[in-house]
């Protein structure tokens, strides 16, 4: 066992397998799934990004589909989608309190004035998984066939693989995360970056790969959703929900958050 | 429920059993731990030896596994940093066990708030709707939450040893015995596994880094040795610049969160008048709230709101204030602790495996008792500004060392002797390293996740 300042490096909780991998009709679809960051790779990772990686890193999980003949493959990683993060604070956030703070704070210390390292701390990032640059993924109308995909066929393979979280300084969360299910013809894969910025803004960012393995085509849709905090929790407020519940879950956020862009493309591979 | 009676031990079995205990016990446990906490100070003073843990956020099986690692109260002198709620399943539990045994132990348990002990982020982070689940009223969050008000903001370890008595325990598997110092060196730090057994341990003012940090070939860790800077860093300041003289060891000041601007002494903090909700501002809120980061002087968070502090602040609070270390918690590390600024400060965590998907480790810090300087007359905190004529830090060119130089107080060069270009030794550090506790079946995530049909 090594060490670093009397930490052991290298210790690793029990209850973690590291990979999981199927292959079905010629795609290999694998994920990784191991604990957060240690302090040396997250120096690593802070040097190669610029910025301060999130609380939680999960910088050694993934979630990947390979097509094994073309070797095309489409990954989803934290390090790619951190790398699209805003690095110079152009996009940068105030937590709800953060006037308050300030104004009586530049009072006191007008020589603490510096923001530390500027950029987007809450990590929203518009990430729709790394892929080779050929074959291209092509702009496309086709939208996803959610029919083919609410049958009940059956799951042969399934997984849910956080890539990071923050707390924002218990001012919210930030967390993306990966869903897959392959079924015997297909399989869908949804990368979700959800943002909740208490009494700010919420987003909700989804990227949805869907595969139908017979005939080799991949859609790729890409969802953003934006809204203010105070305009969900009026519209919440005017239901009978648990608005504290609803706004701590994505699934049933989406419907109360406008759609703010949308993109869909798409390959055929043989 | 009587103080001391077998009431109360009764609610603490019942507890251990991680089962609430009724709304009325409740009421009453609370009451009775304001009458004692409202006779403490904003620092309560803790005599070594001491254990010091980090957040436990609601993880009732992690706290028994705590606990079992690190020797039961009252056997075992405990100093807690707050963040006991929120995030973990049992933050009820795990909180009334740590105040019953408050109540019942008062001098061998201390806790102190940590930024999550305040009604506004309880109700957003889950101990609200915890309380609301398993009692049907929030009458419980309400009396917990007046607790909250009462807790000490900060802790003062005086009488810490400056070097370890060395574990006469087993090596754990794959410790590499070449790295490690001779039987009768001077141990500084000490990591034992959560069997005891030593993981690493290392020699004060060892030339030869005894346990080279990432120097074990046969590690099975994937990550690259880390570049030099990181590696012995952490003991540098203490193993640097010092003869062979034993000195006593400065105090350590425990807080949850760090430094504020506000704040130059301890007796500043003896000041503040603590007995309400944490605010937005002020020191009281820096002190559960800001960070260290390896920057120079003080910095804004770039969230808007929050400060972090740098090696030079840290350094300057420490000479001042005559401490060796400040201990405190807040931030996540997978190793349960981090040193940092040449070991100035520490942060400890005890929350392993976080939030029940992190799988990182948890740590406590065991300060030992310093059997060696008894004449010793420690010097009352914060009464005389620093100084120490000629005394310098690595970076004290900075604009917030403004201490620097006004030489009227030798009292520590003399302690130190011929030597003043130092500050004290940090005191010897026991880190126990623990991993989660096997989880039960109720109300835990289930490893695999279930499929589901999402779209």
């Amino acid at each position: 066992m090594s060490f670093r300042n009397g930490a052991p490096v290298d210790t690793r909780a029990p209850g973690h397998e590291a990979e999981n991998s199927i292959t079905q009709n010629g795609f290999k679809i694998t994920t990784q799934k191991l604990p957060i960051l240690k302090a040396a790779p997250i120096e690593e990772m802070t040097k190669q990004l610029g910025i301060t990686p999130p609380e939680m890193i999960f910088g050694d999980n993934f979630a990947r589909v390979d097509h094994v003949a073309s070797g095309w493959r489409i990954e989803f990683n934290a390090f790619d989608a951190l790398d699209r993060v805003d690095k110079t604070g152009d996009s940068m956030l105030k937590v709800s309190y953060s006037k308050e703070w300030q104004q009586n704070r530049q009072k006191q210390f007008e020589d603490i004035k510096e923001v530390v390292k500027p950029f987007d701390w809450s990590y929203s990032t518009d990430y729709k998984g790394s892929t080779p640059d050929t074959p291209k993924l092509e702009p496309t109308t086709k939208p996803i066939p959610l029919e083919l995909l609410k049958r009940p066929d059956p799951i042969l393979f399934f997984d849910d693989v956080v890539l990071y979280e923050d707390e924002l300084a218990d001012n919210g969360i930030a967390m993306l995360s990966c869903k897959i299910r392959v079924m015997p013809a297909r399989l869908l894969l949804l990368s979700r970056f959800f943002m909740r910025l208490d009494d700010v803004v919420f987003r909700i960012r989804d990227t949805r790969v869907f595969v139908e393995f017979a005939t080799g085509e991949v859609i790729r849709e890409y969802t953003a959703r934006e809204e203010k905090y105070e305009v969900v929790r009026k519209t919440l407020a005017g239901t009978k929900e648990d608005v504290l519940a609803i706004m701590r879950d994505p699934n049933r956020l989406a419907e109360y958050i406008p759609i703010v862009e949308k993109t869909t493309d798409t390959v055929k591979l043989k | 429920m009587s103080s001391g009676g077998c009431d109360l031990d009764k609610a603490i079995q019942q507890l251990r059993a991680c089962r609430p205990i009724p709304e009325n016990q409740v009421r009453e446990l609370c009451h009775k731990a304001r009458e004692l906490l409202i006779e403490e100070g904003n620092v309560v003073g803790v005599d070594a030896p001491v254990t010091i843990c980090g957040d436990i956020h609601g993880q009732f099986h992690d706290l028994m596994e705590l606990f079992r690692v690190g020797g039961d109260v009252p056997d075992t002198n405990y100093l807690f940093m707050g963040d006991f709620v929120d995030r973990g399943f049992y933050s009820l539990e795990s909180f009334l066990l740590l105040l019953c045994l408050k109540v019942r132990y008062p001098d061998r348990i201390t806790l102190i708030r940590g930024n999550h002990e305040s009604r506004q982020i309880t109700t957003v982070y889950g101990f609200y709707d915890e309380c609301l689940r398993k009692y049907g009223s929030a009458n419980v969050w309400r009396y917990c939450c007046e607790v909250f008000d009462y807790l000490a903001l900060g802790a003062l370890v005086s009488g810490a040893a400056t070097s370890l008595v060395p574990t006469d325990g087993p090596m754990a598997e794959n410790t590499n015995l070449d790295n490690f110092p001779d039987s009768d060196a001077d141990i500084e730090i000490e990591t034992l596994n959560a069997n005891g057994e030593i993981m690493y341990r290392y020699a004060r003012n060892s030339d030869s880094q005894s346990s080279q940090p990432n120097s074990n070939p046969a590690s099975s860790s994937p990550i690259a040795p880390t570049p030099s800077r990181v590696g012995p860093a952490g003991t540098g300041a203490t193993s640097s610049a010092n003869g062979s003289v034993k000195n006593d060891t400065g105090a350590i000041l425990c807080v949850h969160g760090g430094l504020s601007p506000l704040i130059d002494t301890i007796d500043k903090i003896r000041l503040l008048d603590r007995k309400q909700e944490v605010p937005h501002e002020g020191a009281m809120c820096d002190l559960l709230w800001s960070d260290p980061d390896e920057i120079e002087g003080w910095g804004l968070s770039p969230r808007g709101a929050g400060f972090l502090f740098g090696a030079d602040i840290v350094k300057c609070f420490n000479y001042k204030n005559d401490l060796s270390l400040i201990a405190r918690a807040h931030q996540l590390v997978m190793e349960g602790f981090k040193e940092m600024f040449e070991s100035t400060i520490v942060t400890v965590w005890s929350a392993p495996n976080y939030c029940y998907r992190c799988g990182n480790v948890a740590a406590i810090l065991e300060l030992g008792e310093d059997g060696s300087n008894a004449g010793y007359q420690r010097r009352s905190n914060g009464d005389q500004g620093g100084g120490g004529g000629g005394w310098i830090l690595g970076s004290n060119d900075g604009s917030s060392s403004n201490m620097v130089g006004n030489g009227n107080d030798r009292r520590l060069s003399s302690v130190l002797g011929d030597n003043m270009q130092r500050t004290r030794d940090g005191p010897g550090r026991r880190y126990r390293v623990f991993e989660a506790a096997p989880q039960d079946s109720r109300g835990m995530p289930a490893k695999k996740p279930v499929a589901d049909y999402f779209l």
